[in-house]
């Protein structure tokens, strides 16, 4: 596994630029991907995101595959208008709950500041030995889907 | 953000006209709601498409309804009503049990005791009867009356114990057995636990139940909605329970043992009804869940014939804690599968009261998408879905939309977004969660989508159209999509057919389940949703017999055609298809595996899993297959040289040979997207199917393979560099004059409403129906369009790399 990069790294700094790049790109399209449209809302042409930068890739898919408990989602509090982002309890039956008060009016900003969030929760060693659990020997993990 | 405060279903989902509809609305805070029937044309509220649109249409029903809360009582048990014969001073309790989840964490939903077999009422706090239960503290416990009695051991989850009690009431002695069937190294002996109770059992009129204990009793409104009604079970428990037995006598341990075999019918060399003579007189109630798997009824066998009723379809056909892995099939080893798994997030049937009924006029009424749009004063607001379906022999046209029914209760109130961390590897984002699937979050009575596991993490394999379904709603974005899925996607459809002006009527799968060929037969043409991907066999019977015959198929989505399902006999009196089943057994795509020997149905006994593996290919009904998913955004399709040949150039008409067809849509931003199907001739594609459209090349690296196409790990399954990870649409005739077009792509129809229906995608799609809409059989091919075809026509891989 790949270190997820430090605060204060250029190599950090570069990650979030490459990913608020694709997240202007996508502005508009009804679907998300961490991908640079060639020309804005427009999927006609996708490049760059994920497909060709592998750390950037690395680090979306360790994100991606954390437990379901305590993990950040979107919450949609206005039809198509007004969003806020959700932590989920990883408890059946119980909902998750609003972070902070923040409300976004694009669905795809919400996505970088996700993304930028679970940067800096996420410890450098992430997955590696150091943060061994019992939970790795009855799957807590988000790999199994549900 | 508010809570949904109006929910509602309806008895069916497609009424004839002059037929009754009714709906059952649960409105919870406010006095009184507004009711009216809209036609449904629109629901997808994204900027960029023409918006919600609904038509108001005059009914009777339209007017203001008094308010009133009703809940589900969700979670599954048994019961048998109060007997005398239950009212013992002494008895033995005894079962095997495979509990899910012995001890919850305290914040769960339902956190607490849970009952096995109970005549127990909690009462006022001070409970009265007798019952076997897992403590809050996971422990076994025996209750008499407020006395309690554990082992204070731990039981293991998802493994079976051998449980039992026994209570003396002349000597007040009570016996409390935990035997594990699996005996760790490192485990501690479990000795019986003895104690002294000198009490007499208080009895009660309240049920035995099964996986549950009583609450309480009343005549509260809320508890017209419990079965039976105004009783409040409580406790449900999550597992196994195998061969529950109630005797009215303190058993050694010895009668334990021989108990197990429970009651044994009565034969010239057996003439009694219990293991022995002796203990045949000391049976009040011995269920063989393995007797009536087909059923919601525990069959007591014992000499009292104390059946208990299944409440909210607990799942059976499931293996016991004698399997022998030799038997996978429960129709011929009945007496391994005497398992029943409870769940407490089981619901078969809200029962709620009805609130509003709709006298469908039997003239004059268009077959179309409706809703029952339920509003308050306050801003509140919900849709109930539903379809008028003309009776066979009184077809209002020659367009028949089959509106995907069983695919919509297949994907029911799904909670992949909160239970799975967002499922976030393959949706490739984070997703986000609509009021809707946040009020589901709280809500786990309103039951999960069978492609949720329980709250206790096994599969959900059956799904009821009793309930509020909140994901067959308008103005419903699904996280996989970001967009409509499903219901809301089907109205791009559904709008493109009212903006371009074609009289269609609709029919479900449900109809074509029941009726066969008759639902199709007067029908031109008949058009698919986005994605009928759970399909019934009398369904796919009617579908090939209808193009076989010269029907017309136009399959707008992908990913149909895929899973076994049946919908469940014990709920027939119901109405049509009210419970389907699904079992996702060792193949296909799957958010849950089935456990070994647990494989085929509950409610007919067929093999569950993929029609591809029951010998029915995907492929076979329109000519493409699902080979791969993703579901972050969507691409276009470009022209083959297929779509030249004359047998199909008609379709293009208008559309240039290099023009990208369909980048753009309200579904991923493109119209091949989501899930994409193929022509594979090898898999059951005609050899004659023209792939004259093909999205290769343009997939992300969220598309992977389907799991089925490959048997070896490896790199290279994603859309950057797989060949099969890709859509085509495809045309091929059928006979006598029928033939199927394939648009292949799940996202497809949501590039139908861009620019008010100006667009490539609509041309293309109108060229077909105008076509396939025709009167008598379709234009022959020309002539040399006649010829012998191999399936593959190709050298054998095994010759081309020894030369």
């Amino acid at each position: 596994m790949i270190s997820i990069p430090k605060k204060g790294t250029p190599e950090r700094e570069e990650l979030i630029r490459l990913h608020k790049e694709c997240v202007e790109s996508m502005k508009g399209v009804a679907g998300f991907s961490v991908l640079k449209c060639g020309a804005p809302g427009d999927t006609t042409v996708v490049s760059g995101g994920v497909h060709e930068h592998p750390v950037l890739r690395r680090v979306l898919l360790r994100m991606r595959g954390e437990s379901p408990k305590g993990k950040l989602i979107v919450i949609c509090t206005k039809i198509d208008k007004e969003w806020r982002i959700g932590r989920l309890s990883g408890i059946r039956g119980v909902p998750p709950v609003f972070v902070n008060d923040k409300v976004y009016t694009d669905e795809q900003e919400i996505q970088h500041d996700i993304f930028v969030m679970r940067l800096d929760e996420l410890p450098e060693t992430a997955g590696m030995p150091e943060h061994f659990t019992e939970g790795w020997k009855h799957r807590d993990d988000n790999w199994p889907v549900t | 953000m508010c809570a949904m405060r109006l929910t509602g279903y309806a008895d069916k989902f497609g009424v004839h006209p002059g037929d009754t509809i009714k709906f059952y609305v649960n409105c919870d805070g406010p006095s009184e709601f507004k009711a009216e029937v809209v036609q449904m044309i629109h629901g997808d509220t994204n900027p960029r498409g023409p918006g919600f649109i609904e038509r108001p249409i005059d009914t009777k029903v339209t007017g203001t309804y008094k308010g009133r809360k009703q809940i589900i009582h969700g979670g599954s048990y048994g019961y048998v009503e109060n007997a005398p014969q239950f009212h013992v001073d002494s008895f033995t309790l005894q079962c095997w049990i495979w509990p899910t989840t012995p001890k919850t964490h305290p914040r769960y939903w339902k956190h607490g005791a849970q009952g096995l077999v109970t005549k127990w009422m909690n009462g006022q706090g001070y409970g009265k009867g007798y019952g076997l239960f897992i403590n809050e503290q996971g422990c076994l416990e025996l209750r008499i009356n407020e006395h309690k009695v554990t082992t204070n051991v731990p039981i293991r989850d998802h493994a079976w114990h051998f449980v039992a009690a026994s209570y003396n009431a002349a000597t007040g002695e009570v016996v409390l057995y935990h035997e594990p069937q699996v005996v760790y190294a490192l485990d501690p002996v479990i000795e019986p636990v003895k104690a002294t109770i000198k009490t007499k059992i208080i009895h009660t009129p309240a049920p035995v139940a099964l996986g549950a204990y009583i609450d309480r009793m009343d005549d509260d409104p809320l508890a017209k909605s419990a079965l039976p009604s105004g009783v409040w079970f409580a406790g449900k428990y999550n597992g196994k329970i195998d061969s529950p037995r109630i005797c009215n006598k303190a058993l050694s341990r010895f009668e334990i043992e021989q108990m197990k075999a429970g009651a044994q019918p009565g034969l010239t060399e057996r003439r009694n009804s219990g293991p022995t003579g002796a203990l045949s007189e000391v049976i009040v109630a011995a269920w063989d869940f393995w007797d009536g798997i087909d059923t919601i009824v525990a069959k007591d066998n014992g000499p009292y014939r104390f059946d208990a009723k299944l409440v909210n379809c607990p799942t059976r056909a499931l293996t016991g804690y004698n399997w022998s892995g030799q038997n996978f099939d429960w129709k011929y080893a009945k007496k391994e599968y005497g398992a029943i798994h409870f769940h407490d997030d089981d619901v078969d049937n809200a029962r709620w009261e009805v609130d509003v009924e709709w006298d469908v006029p039997a003239e004059g009424v268009k077959s179309r998408f409706y809703a029952l749009k339920l509003t308050t004063a306050d801003g509140d607001e919900d849709y109930i879905p539903f379809w008028v379906v003309p009776k066979i022999g009184k077809e209002q046209s020659k367009i028949a939309v089959m509106v995907p029914t069983i695919s919509y209760m297949a994907y029911a109130n799904e909670h992949v977004a909160c239970n799975a961390g967002g499922a976030e590897l393959f949706v490739y984002r984070v997703p986000i969660m609509q009021h809707q699937n946040m009020f589901l979050a709280e809500h786990r009575e309103y039951g999960g989508s069978i492609y949720d596991t329980h709250t206790d993490g096994s599969g959900i394999c059956l799904s009821s159209r009793l309930r509020p379904i909140l994901s067959i709603r308008p103005k419903y974005d699904h996280f996989l999509a970001q967009a409509p899925w499903q219901y809301p996607a089907d109205l791009h459809l559904i709008y493109w057919l009212e903006t371009m002006g074609y009289e269609y009527d609709v029919i479900t799968d449900e109809d074509v389940t029941y009726d066969g060929v008759a639902r199709l037969e007067n029908y031109n043409v008949v058009i698919t949703g986005s994605h009928p991907e759970h399909n019934s066999g009398t369904q796919l019977d009617a579908l090939h017999n209808y193009t076989q015959r010269g029907g017309r198929l136009m399959y707008m989505g992908a990913d149909a055609w895929y899973w076994v399902h049946s919908f469940h006999p014990a709920y027939d009196k119901h109405g049509r298809g009210v419970v389907t089943e699904m079992r996702r057994c060792e193949s296909g795509i799957r958010t849950w595996r089935a456990e070994p020997g647990e494989y085929y149905h509950q409610g007919t006994g067929e093999l569950g899993g993929m029609w591809r593996f029951r010998g029915r290919s995907l492929y076979s009904v329109a000519g493409v297959g699902m080979t791969n998913e993703g579901f972050d955004v969507s691409t276009y399709y470009s022209r083959t040289p297929d779509s030249l040949d004359p047998r199909v150039a008609w379709a293009f008409e208008g559309i240039t040979y290099d023009e990208p067809i369909g980048n753009f849509g309200l579904v991923g931003g493109g119209c091949a997207g989501l899930e994409l199907d193929i022509v594979d001739v090898t898999l059951g594609s005609p050899p004659h199917t023209l792939a004259v459209a093909t999205s290769a090349g343009r997939h992300t690296e969220a598309y992977l393979l389907v799991m089925e196409d490959f048997g070896f790990n490896q790199q290279g399954l994603d859309g950057t560099t797989h060949p099969r990870v890709r859509g085509d649409i495809a045309f091929h005739e059928t006979p006598n004059g029928g033939a199927c077009f394939a648009f292949s792509s799940i996202a497809f129809c949501g590039s139908l409403p861009w620019n008010n229906g100006k667009n490539n995608v609509s041309t293309l799609v109108g060229n077909v129906l105008n076509r396939f809409m025709m009167d008598g059989p379709l234009p022959p091919p020309p002539a040399d369009a006649i010829k012998h075809r191999g399936r593959a026509d190709y050298e054998s891989p095994a010759v081309s790399s020894a030369t």
